[in-house]
């Protein structure tokens, strides 16, 4: 097992425990719910700006802990608390890809390499052979359909959404 | 008197032709005219992708494919079927992560989309990746790219496009001009109503493909928690509106039209996979 291997599960096992500090409140008055459904028992009523830690997502809900309680509510209730994502997606990527810790507390630093910055997309240097490399990687409709397949996806006729207010 | 008066509402009443009256020239007007009509008309799908092709050069000149073929297999299985669930199935998808620290994502006309790994790594799972791709590829489904280059730029180069003289293996200056105003947008950004409609349309793409509808929500949300002054995402911050707003206006949208589709899979563990033994 290689180092980076070691530290990728290192960090993998971390993980969870690191989530449970997850630090986050709610943006406007909610219900915290026993299960995550819509019509669950209301376990306790949150006002705005409530205080809660994030425990796990499952789809459109977050399990969270105020105090001794433990509920769900609607994910779109919530904010994380500023750098909470730095830990939150810590998903050991980032010491894999090479990418600075970023969010933790007020200094935050990005190092490694300098990329797309908007000096560098006004004046570019085209390379159309590394778009002929990337062709390479293109998925046809059959590999894609069996991709899904395996995964257990099932697609399903769904309309856009309107969009009303601004 | 008369006969010359009589001469002159005949020779009006002839077709067009290279007509010279006091020094105005009806069959320049008349090519003029055309011209302003070719270049409202639609660009052709060729065309179309002919223009993205050297955009998504411009990119890979800035940022290299990251060098994990597996990943790159992976990001374009993903991406394809969700685009096979869209209005335009069958153009020529191309997907590719970007060996980039920023946290960022660009989508070109004809159908590439790009992601930095900056953002890979501050994603959690496929179905949150499917979000991600899913708002891209909106955007090409909708040809926002393509109207903003549109808007921008002289009638004459994109009447040229639509005239479909521009050969980009000449490297064209025409095109290259087009090429750079449309790079130069990823610098500037879309019209947030874009942006918007992309994270509207996004939701229900992933939906479609079968994949929890809340992984673009749920992105969204880390980066709302990420340092603003955290120079990765100064392009993002710069070029799209408020991750809180894109999140609020979401948050009116999706409950309770796709809670029907609350139990679909995120596949973290096979992200997890793909992720973790690439290299």
């Amino acid at each position: 097992m290689s180092m980076q291997t070691f530290m990728m599960w290192m960090l993998m096992l971390c993980t969870p425990a690191v989530w449970a500090s997850d630090a986050a409140f709610v943006i406007r008055d909610t219900e915290l719910m026993e299960r995550p459904y819509r019509d669950a028992r209301v376990l306790e009523s949150l006002p705005a700006r409530s205080k809660v830690a994030v425990l796990q997502r499952l789809s459109g809900w977050t399990e969270v802990q105020v105090g001794k309680q433990r509920g769900w509510v609607k994910m779109l209730s919530l904010q994380l608390e500023p750098g909470a994502a730095g830990r939150r997606a810590d998903n050991g990527l980032r010491t894999l890809f090479n990418v600075a810790q970023t969010g933790h507390g007020s200094a935050s630093i990005t190092t490694g390499i300098r990329g797309l910055s908007e000096e560098q997309l006004r004046n570019l240097h085209p390379d159309p052979q590394a778009l002929q490399r990337a062709r390479q990687y293109a998925a046809s409709r059959e590999d894609a359909a069996r991709f899904a397949a395996d995964g257990g996806l099932k697609a399903s006729k769904v309309d856009y959404l309107q969009g009303g207010k601004k | 008197m008369r006969r010359w008066f009589l001469m002159v509402v005949l020779a009006q009443a002839l077709p067009v032709v290279a007509f010279d009256l006091g020094g105005f020239d009806l069959e320049k007007a008349a090519r003029a005219v055309q011209k302003v009509q070719k270049a409202n008309a639609d660009v052709s799908e060729p065309q179309e992708i002919e223009l993205g092709g050297g955009i998504a050069s411009g990119l890979l000149g800035a940022a290299p494919l990251l060098d994990n073929p597996p990943l790159q297999r992976y990001l374009n299985r993903v991406g394809r079927w969700i685009a096979l669930q869209t209005e335009r199935p069958d153009i020529p998808w191309q997907f590719g992560v970007l060996d980039d620290s920023d946290i960022n994502a660009f989508a070109a006309p004809g159908g590439y989309v790009f992601v930095t790994k900056g953002l890979m790594a501050r994603i959690n799972s496929e179905a949150e990746l499917a979000g991600v791709l899913a708002h891209e590829i909106s955007h090409v489904l909708r040809k926002h790219h393509l109207q903003a280059i549109k808007k921008n730029t002289r009638s004459e180069l994109l009447a040229a496009l639509a005239d479909d003289v521009i050969k980009s293996q000449g490297g064209d200056p025409r095109l290259n001009k087009l090429v750079s105003a449309g790079t130069e947008l990823y610098a500037r950004g879309l019209d947030k109503d874009d942006e918007y409609e992309a994270d509207r349309m996004g939701v229900v793409l992933a939906a479609r493909a079968g994949y929890d509808p809340y992984g673009l929500p749920a992105v969204l949300q880390t980066l709302e928690s990420i340092n603003p002054n955290d120079s990765s995402l100064a392009l993002m911050f710069k070029t799209h509106p408020s991750f809180t707003l894109r999140l609020a206006l979401l948050q009116g949208e999706m409950s309770p039209a796709l809670d029907m589709y609350d139990g679909q899979p995120d596949l973290s563990k096979r992200f997890s996979a793909v992720l973790g033994g690439g290299r």
